[in-house]
């Protein structure tokens, strides 16, 4: 080998050249030339598992680490759920932790609210005031005057433990700001939350969807395996030409917000034309007659002039999912928080899938796997004196109880209706900069006695708040264990481990909930290591911490296909529920039934948001990595109506709405639609301690209007309508 | 004891065979950087060897650079010591009178190829002109080297900083130091072999040899060779 | 055996657009912030709504080709970017390398830049140290599509070399003005592939190789002049002493 050949020679060389070099003028830039060697050698590096956090997905990661210092972040080969894969954002996780944005140390609010005075304290007197203040909550306004959020971790569920030993019933996830209307549409329909078994299925239409560039393991990957290896054909429906539409088989601009007629017309097609499995449908649902009925006016000529796409595309569209039944799939989606109706929009898409009988099939949708982790129960001290319910109770008619609807409780808190609440605490969740209509957040800050903040960035919450808590990234924490579903390539269960001593002053979420409990006399809830913890999640399953600790993941070979074989459904009439019964004895409608959107006149346009691969909200606007790739946002907007409205390619234009106005340039671009604009989340925060967001772009929470699903009170985010004008330079 | 005449002192002896020690390994080692093949002098054979012998061509580069820089600083100490000898040969090295120097230059190529005979032939006086402290020759390859020198020494410089400080916007400056670097050497080499041959091994030019040497040469070879300097000196002296 | 030529092969037609390796390219090497060393370049198809026959869009992701004739190995002087006879790598030897950027207009695909912080040629290397390790390019490893293929097309045991065979006739590559050969296959439609340019060496390389001939007849003019003098010196004795007399007063 010439390596080891170069590797003796050069060292001879350093021995003779240290002579030379001392006595030579330019020695320091010689012995500067001589320090690199020619053959690539191998990294001193440690390996080590974590999950990825860079979105909700948790890839399987190896963190190469050098020196205590993470240098890479690859994906691991045996992480099935991810095919092996990391995506930019996986691999930007190196900048979030290393983000010298970071917070450092608690911080209190020293001047007005929002206005980004601060004073550093240590812990003890982070943790002694936030308690002292939760106490004073408590004892004024009873436990429910305390609203704890947390955004998906695996920390989370320390703050809900938290809050309900606390007493408080008032806990809000970002779901409502997400998925929770498709998740009730697919409980309501199926008896539970399916996931698509993209990598087996032959057809597949996405609607309200964009798996290329919103990225979820596997279905994104399994997506192009099917359709590059397998032959599967894919149908989008999108007011936008993203790069999923870009790569399908079909791509049709849909009118937004008419997904329902669409469906509707594909289940009139398989109805009236008896593409469906008469047998399976008898066997497995309920209310085909009525549906039949229900579906008999929405032929594919009144979706054509709602959606804006051919009946007999639409037709064949049928014909074709139905000839691929039941390996074919109206793909269930993920956010849903676009109508006011969007609980019904993706009723119908369940529904359709339904007539394809593909339920518990490969090519369909599959029911969750067995993962054998096991939750942690306690007994939560009960409080006589509290109010009854969440603060959001009653108002819409099927929220998820531990959920919740942060817009519904927003306004409630506004209007201190039923009751006032008056302290907040916040993980790992930036409703600031997620949660449409900016302004009445602000105002809800502006109600509270005491808001803490535990995040690793300052976001635009924790500008607002009171006390700011500095919380350890993933790479450098304890988590407990977390059971993944990964459609047919598998069910598993995954922890973090440190991969770096945590930095600066930063602590866990657990660590900070514990010292919290430890002041208000609730320590005994939180007397556990993360490691014990894990042991009792792990109690079926006494291997998997071991195996986790080889391959950084543990599968448990549950079952994919065949798991109702014999089963009953769990929803009223114990079938899959075409007709909801609960929905008609809640007067709600039982099939859903279309309303066509109100189309934005002339001079507005509709706003829709959606994400890209490279971007998670304003988690990863400020990534200094991620920030090359999307320096800024901007306001994609036809040529057609850009002309119309004198606008070229890169103005700076003026966005408003009933909510507010933003200022972003516009991006003149075919792959949109002419009534329709788009903006990316995340940019223009309030922050200054964002350098690279703050003041950048605009913010579209600041532009969206509040309306939510009257169903879920899912935010529903494409119901804004904007003016759009050019700014004078 | 024949007379001497002093022509050389310690400091112009030293730089002279500083110099010359530099440039030759300079030269070794310089060539052994240049590796493609339209334009390595050797063929890619001598740079894959000595690069070989280094341990690779990062260290070739970096004694190179380490040579480069010692003997400019060599040449920045010989100004701070002898500035006034410096000067002094600047001025006769430059001083160049056309008719005389041109003639001498012209007739001394032809007398030391071709011998007098062809002077003869073509109708010419086989004689040559008188010259001063320096005779043309000397005077051009002088010229050559000072001139050649600080080019050689500027490009090497900016090829020098070019990994070091310069950013990218350099580019151009390095492109060309390079190929000046090349071109400058490849001149003063053509001239440095006429040099070498002349001072060290031709027999007429043996006690200007000694000089670098010595420091002084005899009054005999001062008179033939440079009959305008050492009128000068013998004026001076009496 | 055949000599290895390592090489990528890309299924075109499964990239996505995500950038996932263009960021895991960025950090394993530590690439500077607006400094890139592999791209996506997109075709820009129109958007045409319905269903096909419509141009799809494509994604075509690219880097240092490792090209079988490197211009950029032309262009430099010290070979200090080279085709290593061993792998077929065209390798930068940053050791050697001084930045003086005579490759960078040289590569038809803008694949070479100064680095900012090494201020040295850079480009795509295959990631040798993640290789040494057992490790596939930064790249390969992370790609979510498993888009890539990596490996010597010369082995037809390893993945690329029998991917290379079984595919050899419908494998594209990009075409430039200056045909380099490059060694970066494209399995699927990558879109447009004749976006390569004219080679560019620069006008002081250009210089520097016209010179090249003119300095070495110059020294070897004087090379042949010192020959003549010393075979006169040797041979023709003193013959023209009486004409040239040299020191009489000795």
């Amino acid at each position: 080998m010439p390596d080891t050949r170069h590797t003796l020679s050069r060292r001879d060389f350093f021995k003779a050249s240290g002579l030379f070099a001392a006595g030579a003028a330019g020695g320091a830039a010689l012995l500067g030339g001589l320090r690199r060697a020619q053959a690539a050698p191998a990294p001193q590096w440690e390996s080590k598992f974590s999950a990825c956090d860079m979105c909700f997905n948790k890839c399987g990661l190896i963190a190469r680490v050098e020196d205590g210092v993470v240098k890479k972040l690859d994906p691991n080969p045996k992480f099935l759920k991810s095919r092996g894969m990391l995506c930019a954002r996986g691999n930007a996780g190196v900048a979030q932790v290393y983000d010298p944005d970071r917070l450092k140390y608690p911080l209190l609010r020293a001047g007005g609210r929002g206005e980004g005075k601060w004073k550093r304290i240590p812990w003890d007197e982070a943790l002694d005031m936030a308690a002292q203040k939760m106490k004073e909550v408590r004892e004024k306004y009873l436990p429910c005057g305390h609203l704890f959020s947390a955004g998906t971790d695996l920390h989370s569920q320390f703050v809900g433990r938290f809050a309900e030993v606390y007493g408080s019933f008032n806990v809000t996830s970002h779901e409502s700001l997400c998925l929770v209307s498709n998740n009730r549409a697919f409980l309501d329909t199926y008896g539970e939350v399916p996931f698509a078994d993209v990598l087996n299925s032959k057809y597949i239409v996405m609607a309200g969807a964009n798996r290329f560039e919103a990225l979820v393991t596997p279905d994104s990957m399994d997506l192009m395996t099917a359709m590059r290896e397998n032959g599967c054909k894919l149908v989008v429906l999108d007011p936008r030409y993203t790069k999923t539409a870009a790569l399908a088989d079909e791509w049709h601009p849909v009118r937004p917000g008419t997904d329902m007629a669409f469906m509707l017309a594909l289940a009139h097609v398989i109805i009236t034309e008896k593409l469906y499995d008469p047998e399976w449908i008898e066997q497995k649902t309920y209310g085909i007659e009525q549906l039949a009925e229900h579906v008999k006016p929405y032929t594919p000529e009144f979706a054509a002039d709602e959606c804006g796409i051919p009946a007999g595309d639409i037709a064949r569209i049928a014909r074709e999912l139905a000839a691929a039944a039941p390996a074919s799939m109206i793909y269930p989606g993920r956010r849903s928080s676009d109508y006011e109706d969007s609980t019904q929009i993706r009723r119908a898409f369940a529904i359709v899938n339904a007539l394809l009988g593909n339920w518990d099939r490969p090519g369909g949708l599959l029911a969750a796997r067995a993962v054998g982790l096991k939750g942690v129960p306690f007994d939560a001290p009960w409080y006589d004196e509290n109010h009854e319910d969440r603060i959001d109770a009653g108002k819409v008619p099927m929220m998820f109880e531990h959920e919740g609807s942060f817009l519904v409780t927003r306004d409630c808190v506004l209007a201190e209706d039923p009751y006032p609440i008056k302290g907040w605490l916040v993980y790992k969740t930036n409703p600031m900069g997620t949660a449409p209509n900016r302004k009445k957040t602000i105002e809800m800050m502006h109600k509270m006695d005491f808001v803490t903040v535990i995040d690793i960035a300052m976001s635009d919450t924790a500008w607002f708040a009171d006390l700011v808590l500095p919380s350890q990234s993933y790479l450098e924490r304890e988590d407990p264990c977390s059971g993944l579903q990964g459609s047919v390539a598998c069910a598993c269960v995954v922890k973090r481990d440190p991969v770096i001593a945590p930095l600066y002053e930063s602590r866990s979420c657990f660590d900070i909930m514990k010292g919290l409990a430890n002041r208000l006399e609730l320590g005994e809830y939180f007397d556990f290591t993360i490691d014990e913890y894990r042991q009792k999640q792990t109690r079926d399953i006494p291997e998997a911490l071991k195996v986790m600790d080889r391959d950084g993941v543990y599968y448990n070979p549950s079952k994919v296909y065949g798991i109702y074989d014999g089963k009953i459904y769990k929803t009223l009439s114990q079938k899959i529920e075409l007709y909801n019964q609960r929905y008609e004895q809640m007067g709600l409608d039982p099939l859903p039934r279309y309303t066509a959107p109100t189309r934005p006149d002339k001079s507005r346009f509709r706003l829709i948001i959606g994400r890209n691969a490279l971007v998670t909200q304003t988690s990863t606007a400020n990534n200094p990595l991620l920030h090359q790739l999307v320096p800024t946002n901007t306001l994609w907007i036809n040529p057609d109506s850009a002309r119309s409205l004198g606008i070229a390619d890169g103005d700076l234009v003026q966005v408003a709405s009933g909510a507010g106005s933003q200022e972003l340039r516009a991006e003149v671009t075919d792959r949109i639609r002419s009534d329709t604009v788009y903006m990316l989340s995340g940019f223009n925060t309030l922050s200054t301690m964002q350098h690279l967001s703050h003041g950048n772009g605009a913010s579209i929470n600041d532009i969206l209007e509040d309306d939510y699903d009257a169903i879920t009170g899912n935010a529903s985010m494409h119901t804004t309508f904007v003016s759009v004008t050019r700014k004078v330079a | 004891m024949p007379r001497l005449h002093k022509r050389h002192d310690r400091s112009d002896i030293f730089i002279h065979w500083f110099n010359a020690a530099c440039w030759l390994l300079l030269l070794l080692t310089g060539v052994g950087l240049i590796q493609n093949p339209a334009i390595d002098p050797f063929g890619s054979g001598y740079p894959e060897a000595l690069r070989n012998l280094v341990g690779g061509g990062g260290n070739l580069l970096a004694v190179h650079e380490g040579i480069g820089l010692a003997w400019i600083a060599g040449f920045v100490l010989y100004l701070l010591v002898n500035f006034k000898g410096a000067r002094f040969f600047l001025a006769e090295v430059f001083a160049v009178s056309p008719g005389r120097d041109m003639a001498w230059m012209l007739k001394k190529m032809v007398l030391m190829t071709l011998g007098p005979k062809a002077l003869k032939l073509l109708g010419m006086d086989p004689s040559l002109p008188d010259q001063g402290y320096y005779n043309m020759g000397q005077k051009a390859f002088a010229q050559a080297s000072v001139v050649g020198g600080i080019v050689i020494a500027a490009t090497g410089v900016v090829m020098y900083l070019s990994d070091r400080t310069l950013g990218a916007e350099a580019s151009g400056w390095i492109s060309w130091a390079v190929t000046l670097h090349f071109i400058a050497v490849g001149l003063v080499f053509a001239g440095l072999l006429v040099h070498v041959y002349m001072a060290a091994i031709s027999p007429e030019e043996r006690p200007g040899f000694k000089s670098m040497f010595t420091g002084s040469v005899p009054d005999g070879y001062a008179k033939h060779h440079h009959r305008l300097w050492w009128n000068k000196i013998s004026a001076g002296e009496e | 055996m055949a000599k290895q030529q390592l090489a990528m092969l890309i299924d075109a037609a499964k990239c996505i657009d995500c950038k996932a390796c263009v960021l895991a390219c960025k950090v394993a090497n530590e690439v500077p912030d607006g400094q890139w060393r592999n791209w996506i370049k997109p075709a820009d198809a129109a958007p045409a709504p319905g269903p096909a026959p419509r141009a799809k869009a494509r994604f075509q992701p690219g880097a240092c080709m490792h090209c079988e004739k490197p211009t950029c190995v032309e262009a430099c002087p010290t070979g200090a970017t080279y085709k290593d006879p061993a792998t077929g790598e065209v390798v930068i030897d940053e050791t050697l390398c001084i930045g003086c950027g005579n490759c960078i207009p040289a590569c038809p695909y803008d694949a070479r830049f100064r680095n900012e912080l090494t201020r040295k040629a850079d480009k795509c290397n295959y990631c040798p140290e993640r290789r040494a390790a057992g490790l596939a390019p930064a790249c390969v490893d992370t790609c979510p599509t498993k888009a890539r293929v990596f490996g010597d097309i010369n082995d037809p045991g390893s993945d690329a070399g029998a991917l290379y065979l079984r595919n050899q006739a419908r494998l594209t590559r990009v075409a430039a003005k200056t045909d380099t050969r490059p060694n970066m296959y494209y399995l699927g439609d990558p879109g447009p592939g004749d976006w390569g340019r004219e080679a560019v060496v620069p006008a002081s390389m250009v210089a520097m190789k016209r010179s090249a001939p003119v300095i070495k007849a110059l020294v070897g003019l004087s090379g042949l002049g010192v020959l003549a003098m010393l075979g006169r010196q040797l041979f023709a004795g003193d013959s023209g002493e009486g004409d040239h007399k040299e020191d009489s007063d000795a």
